[in-house]
């Protein structure tokens, strides 16, 4: 007997999503059997953005996000780079990385001990995190009582990790120094410093603390390590620049297709869009630079705001567990717990990196390239957020905003289904996934979670389709993996 | 393991801050706070970002509430925060319900409220018949019987961003939406002591003076311009030009009212002109309008 589970509202995301689940029993276990992800808001940023100066691009599209907003700001200056024709001095791409990062190891902590550790432990005796749900905690008290007294420690280490990035972004979240053809905060010797010391801090927290918490987690949940893989195609667009052509980044570009180890290269022109399961006019398979945002509800078949971005027709996932696997600094699977590992991991990365770039800055080096912005011109500007691979496309004409297009991590990760009918990766990620508990679907929030969903972007979704096909989970088998290991 | 919020407060290490309140204060705040079922926030999400519970959670301040670990362990009760609370789905809509049942709580509401398609370009919940509640519904429900409103950040109070060009899902304010006035805490986002100091105030049970707009007036006083470092500096020519004065560069300092420069952001750090960035005057109800952020002079 199939039972149908809604979540609305799921918590410790970003944004408005509701999943509906149904769930069944296959080889006597009761288990996922069909998934659908929505998000439930839509904001309409692109036609905000329409007749504005180009320049506003990356103020207005950080309000996308209030998580994650400093990748909105680096898309959308890489978009008007491009634009203007222009490669921008070192001082302000090396600034940029370090605004960057600093929102990273912010959202990285603040996922794994604000968001997800809740799923696994048994949370404080108050409001808001009672009440909770009691299945399948496997962690003792006694470690429980210290992920709490982490999660009090995290909120310190993420709040300095935004002290950090205010150094040279002025404020976050929403720093106003990210400007087209450069970076307003000045990197004088003493603001060097003051990031650096705070560097100091939140990279210890990530070595000391972080690290060996996602692996005590991952080691009493080794379950999880073959739970929510979903399509098991990875794309990066990759991110912090390592010189002035793009060519050479922290974290590379590419992509790696399902069953193969080969790293693919990424071609921008393979990137479409579907929005036949979405709340919008319009063809399918479209390309965002050419794509329009045309709002249509009701609409049969429709029942999300995400649009269905697609690579040569196939579904991707984006995030940390991508970067990570196709930069070759992680080789495990695709899983729940892959993904904290990974995640993890990667903050130590990024961390590691910041005083690669402090050394490189010239206080009385420029922060600005000379340029102007054509009368009629096109950029793309493609970065990553803390949560996946992120994509401005603008267009201008007569010197304002033409056309703006936005595909967001979350786009990719939690779209519905597509022109096909081929569920996205979060869907997929689900099917499968087991529900020992349909009062206290626990293990689909941590499918989930492991996601790090963001959708502020736009989404909604329901309405229980016709029976498909099931996959059945294989039990047992995993290997044990340490994001810690590498780094002590 | 069933702690209690003492217990809690004592293996998190942390003390209470009780600088700049007075005894009574520190008394009232106590006997409020040591109920349980005392002073209940509702923080509802509508059409924003995210960005100003972000900001709250980089308070840190002299003055009790000090950090997001003190307010969320001690000073508030804190009863639906999608981004921070355990329970998800029936388990959550059921801990805002009994709030609702019991009435009398601070509704803090942070994005604005979208009315296009019916309100379907926003949900907020599933209620337990399987009625999907709408933003717009959720915002009429809780605030009839909450105590107080207070808007967190520019798009609760006047629609924000998402309401600017053609305001494609036609968003209001909270304010405006329920024709009721609210306390409007702007700021995209706000400084996390802006938003904490009108609940504190609540609690506390003092009045609070606002200006036409709604904003307390204790916070918004006086013109970024006024007090700003760089004001006696020359006019930029150029970007990156050092220190200097930026409404060469569309700086909006002079006609945005906020104490960024003296209170300034993450813990005292910096703030947006002195990180060479023009004020947006993101706290005014007209943020973020039609004119160009930025100036390229010659």
């Amino acid at each position: 007997m199939a039972t149908t589970i809604t979540i609305d509202p799921v918590t410790r995301i970003e944004g408005h999503l509701k999943l509906e689940v149904t769930a069944d029993y296959v080889g006597g276990r009761q288990q996922v059997v069909d998934a659908r992800a929505a998000g439930t808001l839509f904001r309409g940023f692109e036609t905000i953005l329409s007749g504005r100066d180009p320049f506003d691009a990356p103020d207005i599209t950080a309000r996308i996000c209030g998580v994650c907003p400093t990748p909105h700001n680096q898309a959308a200056v890489a978009a008007i780079d491009a634009a203007m024709g222009i490669e921008v001095p070192d001082n302000a791409r090396l600034l940029r990385n370090l605004v960057l990062a600093a929102d990273f190891l912010h959202s990285h902590i603040l996922h794994f001990y604000q968001l997800a550790v809740l799923d696994f432990i048994e949370p404080p005796g108050m409001a808001p995190w009672q009440p909770g749900w009691t299945e399948d905690i496997r962690i003792d008290p006694a470690t429980s009582a210290t992920l709490v007294e982490h999660y009090v420690a995290a909120l310190d280490a993420r709040r300095k990790a935004h002290e950090m990035g205010a150094v040279f972004g002025g404020r976050l979240p929403h720093t106003a120094a990210f400007i087209g053809s450069g970076f307003s905060g000045m990197p004088s010797a003493a603001r060097i410093q003051q990031f650096r010391a705070y560097a100091a801090e939140v990279v210890a927290f990530v070595r000391d603390v972080y690290l060996p918490d996602v692996d005590a987690i991952a080691a009493t949940y080794q379950d999880y390590f073959q739970i929510g893989a979903g399509p098991r195609n990875l794309l990066a667009f990759g991110c912090f620049e390592e010189g002035p052509t793009g060519a050479d980044k922290l974290l590379r570009r590419g992509r790696r297709a399902a069953g193969s180890t080969a790293i693919a290269a990424v071609d921008i022109q393979k990137i479409t869009e579907d929005v036949a399961s979405s709340w919008y006019t319009g063809n399918n398979g479209v390309s965002p630079r050419s794509g329009t945002t045309t709002p249509a509800y009701p609409k049969t078949n429709a029942y999300s705001w995400l649009k269905s971005p697609r690579y040569e027709t196939k579904v991707y996932e984006v995030g940390p567990l991508a970067r990570m696997t196709v930069n070759g600094d992680y080789a495990g699977g695709v899983s729940v717990m892959d993904r904290h590992l990974a995640r993890a991991a990667e903050a130590m990365k990024i961390g590691l990196a910041l005083e690669g770039w402090l050394d490189q800055l010239d206080p009385s080096g420029p922060l600005f390239a000379d340029g102007s912005m054509p009368e009629s011109a096109s950029g793309i500007g493609l970065t990553e957020a803390p949560r996946g691979a992120l994509g401005h496309w603008l267009a201008v004409g007569n010197r304002t905003i033409s056309r703006y297009q936005i595909v967001t991590p979350t786009c990719w990760n939690a779209s519905p289904r597509d022109a096909r009918g081929v569920r996205g990766a979060l869907e997929q990620a689900l099917v499968g996934t087991p529900v020992r508990n349909a009062g206290q679907p626990v293990e689909v929030l941590r499918v989930v979670h492991s996601f790090d969903p963001c959708l502020s972007c736009a989404v909604h979704v329901m309405r229980p389709g016709a029976a498909t096909p099931v996959s059945v989970l294989s039990g047992g088998g995993w290997t044990s993996r340490s994001a810690a290991r590498a780094y002590r | 393991m069933n702690t209690t919020r003492r217990d809690f407060l004592r293996y998190c290490g942390m003390s209470a801050a009780t600088l700049g309140l007075t005894a009574t204060d520190l008394f009232t705040l106590s006997e409020a706070l040591a109920n349980p079922n005392g002073p209940a926030v509702l923080w509802l999400q509508g059409s924003g970002c995210t960005g100003c519970s972000v900001s709250l959670l980089n308070r840190v301040a002299a003055q009790a509430p000090a950090t997001a670990g003190d307010l969320l362990i001690n000073s508030i009760n804190l009863v639906y925060h999608p981004n921070l609370m355990t329970a998800s789905g029936v388990s959550a809509v059921e801990a805002i319900n009994a709030a609702y049942a019991r009435g009398g709580y601070v509704l803090a509401v942070e994005g604005g409220v979208p009315t296009a398609f019916g309100g379907a370009a926003g949900w907020a919940m599933t209620e337990a018949s399987g009625h999907e509640l709408t933003i717009a519904e959720a915002v009429k429900k809780y605030g009839a019987r909450a105590a107080a409103i207070v808007c967190m950040g520019t798009c609760a109070s006047w629609g924000g961003i998402p309401a600017s060009g053609s305001n494609p899902t036609g968003i209001r304010g909270v304010g405006a939406f329920l024709g009721r006035p609210t306390i409007n805490v702007g700021g995209c986002p706000p400084h996390p002591d802006w938003m904490v100091w009108p609940i504190v105030q609540l609690i506390l049970n003092r009045p609070i003076a606002k200006d036409s707009f709604g904003r307390p007036t204790a916070i918004f006083r006086t013109k970024v311009h006024e007090r700003c470092p760089l004001k006696e500096r020359d006019e930029a020519k150029y970007w990156g030009q050092p220190l200097s004065c930026l409404k060469s560069l569309g700086c909006r300092g002079p006609e945005a009212v906020a104490p960024c420069p003296t209170q300034r952001w993450n813990n005292g750090v910096n703030f947006c002109a002195e990180a060479g960035a023009p004020c947006l005057n993101c706290t005014s109800a007209a943020f973020p309008g039609r004119d160009a952020f930025h100036k390229f002079p010659g």
